[in-house]
């Protein structure tokens, strides 16, 4: 199979007939074998019903239901676990992307891209409550990460089968995935992509999420920049405690040295508790080593997902 | 363990088994005889094709005897006798393994609830997935009495759950539940939360409690902790799984900010009114909680990595159904 669209579901019911049609239409005119996967993130207003009726008449669309509301990464990871296509588009089920755009984001995979990501450039949301934040949120993502994407949160995108199907995906990673396809080394473009408002239901997401968002963002850089060497992560982050350690340690002697009637202990112990934390953070690089090599994330399996093997022509074949 | 020998399974019987009833046999049982009877009786009025394991929790000679004569007189009745004490929950996965039905009813080895209301119990669970019994109305000590309604109360309250009495040994539910939620050391008892939260429909339904559950109950001092450390384990399962920084990181960040305003504000004193710094405690105070604040959320970030690391192993959806 070449192409597997991928659409999650929650309380999406007047939308799942149009939204059909139209990946429909995109898609049949590209010549490719193809199918469709509706996941229903457990919902409560008919989407399945509506899905299945569909469903029964055509065998390219799978249905998938869960069996209560585990949230979009989740319906998204068993899209991808679920799919059989060698190349994989995600998109949302609100109508807001246009799977007429999929032609481009195939042609862009045909061009040797593992990752192309959507970029609503013209986007149809309320600017204080979505775009803003979500310009914010990007250029964070970018800094931190080092993978600058002018929109991580479309979920537009096309994959290369295989690779993402070894990327893990849980909690609320999928804003992240272009940095977590970068463990992999993963080639990825960002495209412009139509974007349309709201026509059925409302919008699931809003602004009360800062502090999850800034949470994931250290634990993004946590697992790509060190994820295969936790000792390092750890260091870097004993550093600042062991500064105040040496410094306040060297003061408190110093103190002694020069005016020998007045030690203070409490600079002193002030020195030795940061000391501690430097010793602590230190040992729990090593647990955190330990924990690597035990776990079965096998980032160097990974990264060769995108070895290119440009072999010279063997002689005898 | 070992499944005794003596015991010939019914294999060679076809008839299919509905439920598969397990009896945990523990320090407190009731005459086997006698109850046994009850609960056949109730079993045999709701039209279920039924079996009974009895899992002995350790050396009970009295009750195997007894047991064994059941089985001699052709009941349909398996044995499970386990080396020494494990704990219900080791007792109960034991029967869950060595049993066959898809569907499970647990019950205590003495005299919790009166027997004729199993029937209401089974009847409920054409349409849900696991129904759990609730003692009441109760006849025993206020003492029990206040101490389920304290360790419900805090449950509910942790979990969002409104459930009344997780106490309670008879329980019927799907098998499809025990093999999909791994419990161990004593969360058996909080299986039917667990199961809630994987999508099944749990119902709680009023029981009428035993006469001869009637006498006052008094715990080892070590099992209220123990049951404290359980429920925090729960919650912790229930509510942060996947995303260890989220726990660690709100405490690791308060603990922080409050140990780094102290030292803020002792600096500032130092700084603008002159009053010394280097004799004052408060500034070991401010530090030790500067300290252990970045200490836990460094334990968050281990957390992280080892949800990370093991990621593959963990689905985190449940599928209801599939179509095409």
């Amino acid at each position: 199979m070449d192409l597997s669209v991928i659409v999650p579901l929650y309380n999406e019911r007047e939308n799942v007939n149009p939204l059909y049609s139209a990946i429909v239409n995109a898609v049949a005119p590209l010549g490719v074998d193809y199918e469709i996967l509706f996941v229903d993130d457990g919902s409560a207003d008919g989407t399945f019903e509506t899905a299945s009726a569909i469903a029964a008449k055509d065998h390219r669309l799978r249905v998938i239901r869960f069996r209560r509301n585990y949230g979009q990464t989740a319906a998204m990871a068993a899209g991808i676990d679920h799919a059989g296509g060698r190349t994989l588009v995600t998109m949302d089920g609100d109508l807001q992307n246009d799977p007429a755009d999929i032609s481009q984001f195939m042609q862009k995979i045909g061009e040797g891209y593992d990752l192309v990501v959507g970029w609503r450039y013209e986007r149809q949301d309320k600017l204080i409550t979505r775009k803003i934040p979500s310009k914010i949120a990007n250029w964070l993502i970018g800094k931190v990460t080092g993978i600058s994407i002018k929109d991580n949160g479309c979920s537009l995108k096309a994959f290369r089968g295989d690779l993402i199907k070894n990327i893990p995906l849980y909690s609320e990673m999928h804003r992240f995935i272009p940095a977590m396809t970068s463990i992999a080394g993963a080639r990825l473009i960002e495209i412009k992509v139509r974007h349309h408002a709201r026509k059925h239901g409302t919008s699931k997401y809003g602004l009360s999420r800062i502090y999850k968002v800034l949470l994931d963002l250290l634990v993004i850089k946590t697992i790509v920049s060190f994820a295969a060497q936790p000792l390092l992560w750890f260091s870097l982050l004993a550093l600042p405690a062991a500064a105040i350690s040496i410094a306040t340690l060297f003061f408190s002697f110093y103190e002694v040295l020069t005016r020998s009637s007045t030690f203070s202990v409490t600079i002193a112990g002030v020195g030795v508790l940061f000391g501690a934390l430097t010793f602590n953070l230190l040992l729990s690089g090593i647990v955190s080593e330990l924990v690597y090599k035990t776990g079965n994330a096998n980032l160097d399996k990974l990264s060769f997902l995108t070895l290119e093997k440009l072999q010279p022509r063997s002689k005898v074949q | 363990m070992m499944v005794d020998p003596s015991s010939p399974l019914p294999e060679n019987n076809q008839t299919i088994i509905n439920v598969a009833v397990i009896v945990p046999v523990s320090e407190r049982y009731d005459e086997v005889h006698e109850l046994y009877d009850a609960y056949k009786k109730a079993l045999q009025s709701s039209g279920f094709n039924y079996e009974f394991t009895y899992v002995l929790d350790g050396d009970f000679p009295d009750v195997l005897g007894k047991l064994k004569k059941l089985q001699a007189d052709g009941e349909p009745l398996r044995i499970l006798r386990l080396g020494r004490w494990f704990g219900e929950a080791t007792a109960l996965t034991a029967g869950f393994e060595n049993s066959r039905g898809n569907m499970i009813l647990t019950l205590p080895a003495y005299y919790q609830v009166e027997p004729p209301e199993l029937s209401k119990l089974l009847k409920e669970m054409h349409n849900h997935d696991m129904v759990i019994g609730r003692r009441f109305p109760r006849t025993d000590s206020r003492l029990n009495r206040l101490q389920t309604r304290l360790f419900n109360g805090m449950l509910n309250f942790i979990t969002g759950t409104s459930f009344h009495d997780l106490g309670c040994g008879v329980r019927a539910f799907k098998r499809q539940i025990t093999e999909e939620i791994p419990v161990y050391g004593d969360q058996h008892r909080f299986l039917p939360v667990l199961a809630g939260r994987q999508g099944y429909r749990v119902k709680e339904i009023d029981l009428a409690q035993s006469p001869r559950d009637k006498f006052t109950r008094i715990y080892q001092p070590g099992v209220y902790p123990r049951r404290l450390l359980d429920m925090l384990t729960v919650f912790f399962l229930v509510k942060f799984t996947k995303k260890p920084l989220r726990f660690f990181g709100l405490i690791g960040i308060a603990t922080f900010s409050v140990g780094a305003l102290i030292v803020l504000y002792l600096v500032a004193e130092r700084l603008f009114f002159g009053s010394a710094l280097a004799d004052r405690p408060a500034l070991l105070l401010s530090s030790l909680l500067v300290v252990l604040g970045v200490q836990i959320f460094a334990l968050g970030l281990v957390g992280e990595i080892i949800i990370f690391t093991h990621a593959k192993d963990m689905k985190e959806y449940t599928i209801d159904r599939t179509i095409n």
